[in-house]
Formats: structure tokens, sequence, C-alpha cells
């Protein structure tokens, strides 16, 4: 029988239909994925589900009975269990606290050795039950931190589990023993609604894919049946042309970046590269080796960093920020929400935050000029111009994204830009005009160095990629030489130092 | 690959660039708080008008007085909410001290000194709060309770709990009437509001403070000197709040810490019933001075009604409750 049905599900926001008539089932070891670009509804569907949300029609059936969910605690006792996008651990509390953390089969005091055992056996069967359970959860990594999520569900005895993203911001060996778990999971009679933008995942671990768009259902197939360039094709509703842009062809124009032993205490140590300008360098490493924390240092924004950087032969002085966008070293971070976008202000004003000085007369601000140039930029960057006077909380992350990557256009002279996992959470079709953006800058004449922990990208994107393990520099490839497998083996285990 | 510049960068379009789903979620909640907007201005209008004596001459003079002293704060005020520091509660405090310095300096150096001695004071002591805060990420309510018992200890101590008054021949006739038919004051208060609205809207640095409220740390991520902006911030706010302490002192030839109390809470509420937001990044001084002609008009009806003050504070307190109850739904998402 199926664990789950759902049939004719629709939820309207104000003049919006979020999901409309969507219908599907789910039987019992079954691993589905749930696939769509950013606003096909995915979330919605997972909200209605986990009664976050009260549907507008539909029903919604479980073990065969009907049910309305009341809210996340009736979801919970039905036997489903939501791991959200974010993490939701209390870091200062306890691993056991954690997993029983607003359970309402809990009663004031929890330390029961029942609730200890329960915990205990949820924990072995992701294989980690040889766990401390009474360590703080802010001492576990990410991807352990993710586990403890799942066991919170096993150990309230889910059946459904609905991960939301659980990969985003997990390396890929991290992300490997996920899906070890989640298989596991699945031999024993667990069904997992399981949504992702990496699609290698859902080749990997997924029996079936449900393709969302638009908030409407447009397939459930077999995962066997099916072929990337198919899947992106019924995700975007359109075809499929390459997804990364060709390489960039022309001379290098000269070093821009030349950095000598950048150190920044416990996190990198003694690092030299040299970005040409009209190149993407890409330095790869997992999360805790560095690369994020290299890009960060180059913008002014780690005040420690020590080290010889140079822009077009002269020196740049690290630790502030200001100083650095003058010389044309401008930052994208991977945290767009909190230090990316200003969610309030209207997306001409993120398209021109950090240049407002360079658009007045008379020391006023002359906003005929600014609408003009946002429009520019807007169009630019493929963003819809009628939405320049809109607030830009309310885009879509990938629109989000390419306003970051417009207020780096139009500068003075090209500049260097630095981003870290410049398409984290963001759907296949705007990655797509990322990539595209990316190589005009390129052909403009800027340097462009970045860090990702999804090596598809890497491979896909980098003209120069720098490995990067524990701090230290592994190796550096460039175009011909760029293989995953020779990446994968450096950020995880290198054998021996660079050449 | 040859890609020209000028034309847009990939011509992929959205499959849907016009709707998103997180649009109207966000609409739903705001339009009904313009429908509660409405509302209570149609009551509070109908109120006022059939309050007896509202209409008169001597009431709406006075209204407009009463409502440009606390107003002064509030355009001060919303500088400091809109760059995402919450409130200043040492306003109040900076009132009562800066018609003390105006009186004492222009005891001893006449007039216009003691107009500038004011605005310098002002400014000062309110740019020192705003660099502790920006430079030093200092909490600014609790900085700003600090700076309101420090201005309050050192005021008390060196007036001796008293009133200071404006030496024998000081006349200062000249700024007690009315200019075009409005009272001196309200003309101040308008300039004050238009100066600061042209801050806001028309230069980098007004544009900077809505970012730094927006998000700090993206701000300081595009190389805004968030430390700057919110001195800055700071800064203004003392200069906007010191012509109602200079015009108080003015109107009773007289200064005491007495002439601010509680301005704070009616200039916030001021602040918030225009419709700038508590959380900073959205706001504007024109809405203010809409607040504070509301709060004006409440404090008017009740006096006419025949309630005592006791109840302005309560209704303030109301008010300022209201209207974060109505925001909360709708900025949070």
């Amino acid at each position: 029988m199926d664990i789950l049905t759902v049939e004719g599900l629709s939820k309207s926001f104000g003049g919006v239909r979020a999901l409309r008539d969507v219908s599907l089932s789910l039987r019992a070891g079954e691993i589905r994925a749930i696939c769509g670009e950013n606003g096909a509804g995915k979330s919605t569907l997972v909200k209605s589900l986990m009664g976050i949300f009260t549907p507008d029609a539909g029903s919604i059936t479980i073990d065969g009975v009907r049910q309305t969910m009341r809210g996340p605690q009736h979801a919970q006792a039905l036997g489903l269990g939501l791991v959200a996008q974010e993490l939701s651990l209390a870091p200062r509390l306890s691993v056991l606290d954690n997993i029983w953390l607003g359970s309402s089969e809990v009663p004031v005091f929890h330390r029961r050795r029942a609730l200890r055992q329960r915990a205990r056996n949820a924990l072995k069967t992701l294989g980690a039950g040889d766990w401390d359970l009474d360590i703080p959860a802010s001492a576990l990594s990410i991807s352990q931190q993710q586990l403890v999520e799942i066991a919170r569900l096993l150990a309230r005895n889910a059946r459904l589990l609905i991960l939301d993203e659980p990969t985003a911001t997990l390396t890929d060996t991290e992300i490997a023993r996920i899906l070890d778990v989640l298989k596991t999971l699945k031999a024993r009679g667990h069904a997992v609604l399981y949504i992702s933008h990496r699609l290698g995942e859902v080749f990997d671990l997924c029996d079936t894919v449900t393709v969302l768009r638009n908030g409407e259902h447009v397939a459930t197939r077999p995962v066997r049946d099916m072929t990337r360039e198919r899947l992106i094709e019924l995700m975007l509703g359109r075809p499929f042309g390459d997804m990364y842009p060709a390489p960039a062809a022309g001379p290098d124009i000269g070093d821009a970046v030349v950095v000598d032993k950048l150190n920044v205490a416990g996190m990198v140590r003694d690092l030299s590269l040299v970005a040409p300008r009209g190149k993407i360098l890409c330095i790869a490493g997992q999360i805790g080796s560095g690369a994020n924390v290299v890009t960060r240092a180059l913008a002014g924004l780690v005040p420690g960093a020590t080290g010889r950087v140079s822009v077009d032969g002269k020196p740049l002085r690290l630790g502030s920020v200001p100083h650095c966008v003058e010389r044309g070293v401008l930052f994208l971070s991977e945290d767009r929400a909190a230090e990316g976008i200003f969610h309030q202000r209207s997306v001409l004003e993120n398209l021109l935050a950090g240049s407002f000085g360079a658009h007045t007369r008379l020391r006023m601000l002359d906003w005929l000029r600014l609408k003009r140039v946002g429009a520019r930029l807007a169009q630019r960057v493929a963003v819809d111009q009628r939405r320049l006077a809109a607030a830009a909380g309310k885009l879509s992350g990938g629109n989000q994204q390419k306003l970051l990557f417009g207020r780096a256009i139009e500068r003075p002279q090209p500049g260097v830009l630095l981003m870290n996992e410049p398409t984290r959470g963001i759907d296949v079709g705007a990655r797509a005009d990322i990539y595209q953006i990316m190589r005009e800058l390129c052909s403009l004449g800027y340097a462009l160095i970045m860090t990702s922990s999804d090596l598809e990208e890497v491979v896909g994107i980098a003209d120069i990629v720098v490995t990067m393990y524990r701090g230290r520099t592994v190796a550096r490839y460039e175009r011909q030489s760029i293989a995953m497998a020779r990446i994968l083996a450096d950020i995880t285990h290198p054998v021996q130092a660079a050449a | 690959m040859s890609q020209s510049a000028q034309p847009p960068i990939s011509d992929r379009r959205l499959v849907a660039p016009v709707q998103e789903g997180t649009s109207a979620r966000a609409g739903e909640p705001r339009n009904y708080v313009g429908i509660v907007r409405a509302v209570v201005l149609v009551v509070l209008a109908a109120v006022a008008l059939t309050t007896p004596g509202f209409l008169s001459q001597p009431s709406i003079l006075s209204l407009l007085t009463t409502v440009s002293f606390i107003g002064c704060v509030a355009v001060g005020m919303t500088l400091i909410t809109i760059s995402g520091n919450i409130m200043s509660f040492a306003l109040g405090a900076l009132v009562g001290a800066t018609a003390m310095v105006f009186i004492v300096a222009a005891n001893w150096g006449g007039f216009a000194f003691g107009l500038i001695a004011a605005l310098a004071f002002a400014g000062l002591t309110n740019a020192l709060q705003g660099f502790l805060i920006g430079w030093l990420r200092a909490n600014p309510i609790i900085v700003s309770i600090a700076a309101l018992a420090l201005i309050y200890g050192v005021a008390e101590a060196f007036a001796a709990h008293g009133t200071i008054y404006a030496a024998a021949g000081a006349n200062y006739g000249g700024f007690k009437g009315r200019v075009a038919g409005i009272p001196v004051e309200f003309a101040v208060f308008l300039c004050v509001t238009a100066l600061a609205q042209f801050i806001l809207s028309l230069t980098p640095f007004g544009r900077h403070l809505f970012l730094i409220g927006s998000s700090f740390r993206a701000a300081e991520a595009v190389g805004v000197r968030a430390w700057r902006a919110i001195t800055g911030a700071y800064l203004w706010a003392g200069l906007f709040t010191a012509p109602a302490g200079i015009m108080l002192a003015i109107r009773y030839d007289a200064a005491s810490m007495n002439y601010g109390m509680g301005y704070e809470y009616e200039a916030i509420a001021a602040v918030l019933v225009g419709g700038t937001v508590i959380k900073g990044g959205e706001g504007s001084v024109l809405r203010t001075l809409a607040g504070a002609i509301i709060i004006g008009v409440i404090q008017v009806v009740l006096v006419l009604q025949g309630l005592r003050t006791e109840w302005q504070y309560l209704i303030a307190g109301l008010i300022v409750l209201g209207v974060i109850a109505l925001q909360t739904p709708g900025t949070r998402d």
C-alpha cells in the first residue's frame, strides 16, 4: 500500500497559484526526487504535507486514511518528518536534547533511559551509534549535524522523510555519506521525498522523480528511464542548451591578482596564487579547507589576514573592504541572504549599492542617471526591468544572485570579482544565466576568482583550478588538465604536496 | 565566441518572470495593514472634527506648536531607526540639555553664539554615541540609555535640579510670533523635515543609511563605511533634535531638564505611526511628519475632551504597541 497519496492539491497566495492540482503517491521503500526550478511549488508542496500551510483544495492520504494536517506536530505523529533547508539544531544543546527538542512525547524531564536508548538506536541506524550524545551540537560538523536532524526524525518513528536540499551546504564526501544513509533507510522500508537542485544526486540516489513547473505536476517517471538532459528540459519546459558556455578563448591579458604567502590564523597557511584577467580561477576545497576564507581575505573582510597581494602590480592593503572596492576588488558572498541582498530595498538600489557615490551631480544623487544605469544593468543580467522598483527580497534566489553580479558590471575599469559558491541554491535556468554573465565579465577583462564545493561546476566552468586542503594549496590545473578525479583526490586526501 | 557588450547577456528568459510565489504572500498582510490605517485615520478625523473647539484657531495653532517640538525629535529619531539602530532613549534628555546650553551660552555670548553652541553640543553628544555604536558595534539601546543617564546626571548637577533663566536683557520676541500665518516653531519643523528628507533621498549618505539598516553585513561587503554613516546618522539626529530644545528655551526664556521629558517616546510613536519600519531599512521623514501630526491631533483631542496628561503617556504606549503589532506580520518573512 502507498504510504502517501496526494490528490489534486492546490494552494494560492493572493492571486498567485503556487500549487495547481498536484497528485502523486509514494510507496514504502521508495526514494522520490522532487525537481523543479525555484518557484515551481516544491516548498509549498512540502509545507502543505507538513501542515504548515493549509491547502485550498485536494486531499492528503497517509496509510490509506485521509488526513487533514493540523500542523507539524500532527504530521509528525502521522509518521512524516521534515529536514528543512537550513539546519535547525540548537547549537548549545546536546545531541540528545536536539533529537528530542520539541517532541510531543517528551515530558518536562526528558533524560530518561528509554528516550536515550531510542536516540542511540536512531543514530545507530545512520552508522553513528558510537557518538557521544552529550556533546553540544555545535561541536559537530555540518554533515554530522545533518545526520542528527535525520536521527531526530527516526527517533520519532518517521516513516516518510522529507529532505529539502539536505546537501546544499555539504561537500562531496559528506554528501556521499548522507546518500549512503538514505539508501540504508530505504532498505529498511522508509520512504523519502528528496528535493535537490543537484541532479547528480537524483540519478545516484532516487528511484523515481516528480517534476513540478509553475506549481503544476509535469511528470513522474522512474529515474532509469530518464536522462539528465531530458530531466532539465522537463524542469525548464524548453529545450536544453549547453549549461556551461565555451571557455575563454582569448590570450591572458596579464596577471591581475598576485597573492604571495597569504596567512589567516588557523585557516589559511602560506597560500600563493596568480589569477589572470579574462579567466575564471576556481579554488576547490571542502568546507573547512579555507577556500572561502581566501576570497574573503582578498576582499578585505578578514581582519587578521596577512600576506603580500598585488592587483595590476600595485599592492593591495588587506583588511579594509572600502579600500579593496576602490581598487576594483569586489566580493560576492555565499550567504546571499545575510551578506548580499538588501531585502527591503528595491532592485534598482540593489544593483547600484556601493556605487551611489559615482552617480552624483553637485554631490546630489542623480536619480535620472541612476534609473538609466539601473535599467541597463538589469537588462544585462537578464532581470525583468519592470521589476526595478520591487523589493529585492521578493525575487527568487536566482534573480537575487544576478543582482549581485549586476553590481560588478559597469565599473570604471574591469575589476576583480571574488565569488563564494556563486550558484548555491539556484535553479537550473538561473544557473545557466549566471555562467553566461561570468563569461561576459571575462570577455570584458575581469579576473574572476571563485570557490565552489560542487565539483561538477568546478570542472564545467573553471579555466584554472587551484585545489586546497586544510588551508594549503595542493595543486594547480589549467584547462586541459582539469579532471574531476584528481581534484577530488586533492581536496579529500592529498598524497603529496604540490610539486 | 564573440559577444557584443551591450545586448542582454542571456537570451534565456525566465519561464515566469513576473509571478513568483513570495510576492503575493507578503502582499496579503500589507493590504490588511492598509485597511487598518485607513479605518484609524477616518475614526480619528471623525472624533477630532466632532470634538467641540478642535477647529478653532487657538486650538490649531497650539497643535502646530506642540507638534513641532516632538516633530524635530522624531525627524532625528527617524534617521536612527532607518539606519537599523531602533531608537535612542537619550533624545528627550538631549532636548533639555540643549535648552540649557543655549540659555547659558546666549547669556554669555549672545543669541548667535547660543545657537551655535547648542547645535554643536547636540551634534557632538549624539555623534559620540553614533561612533560607539558604529565603530564598536555596541548595542544602540544600551548606549542610548547610558547616554540618557550621563546627560541627565551632569545637567541636573549643573543646574542644581532647577531652572536656568535667560539674562534679564535677552529679547527673543521676534522668534515667538508667526511667519505667513503659521507659528515659527512649525516653520522650523518643516525646514528640518525638508532638510532631512533631502539628505535621505538625494545624498549617497542617505542611501547608505537605508542599506545599512536593511543589512549591515551586506552594506559592509559592498564597501560602505558603515561606522561613518552611523556616526553621521547620530550627528544629524542631534542637529535635528537641537531646535526642539532651542525653541523651548526661547518660548519660556528658560531651560530645565523637564523640557524634554518623555519626548523620545512620543517621537518614536510618531516615527512608527508614520510607517517607518522599526527594524530599519525602510521609511521616510515625510511619513514621520504625518505621524507627528496624528500624535498631536490625538493629544489635542484628549486635552479638549478633558482627559488628564497622564493619559497621554498611556495613549502613546498603546499606539506604539499597536503599530508594532501591525508591522510585525507584514515584515517578517
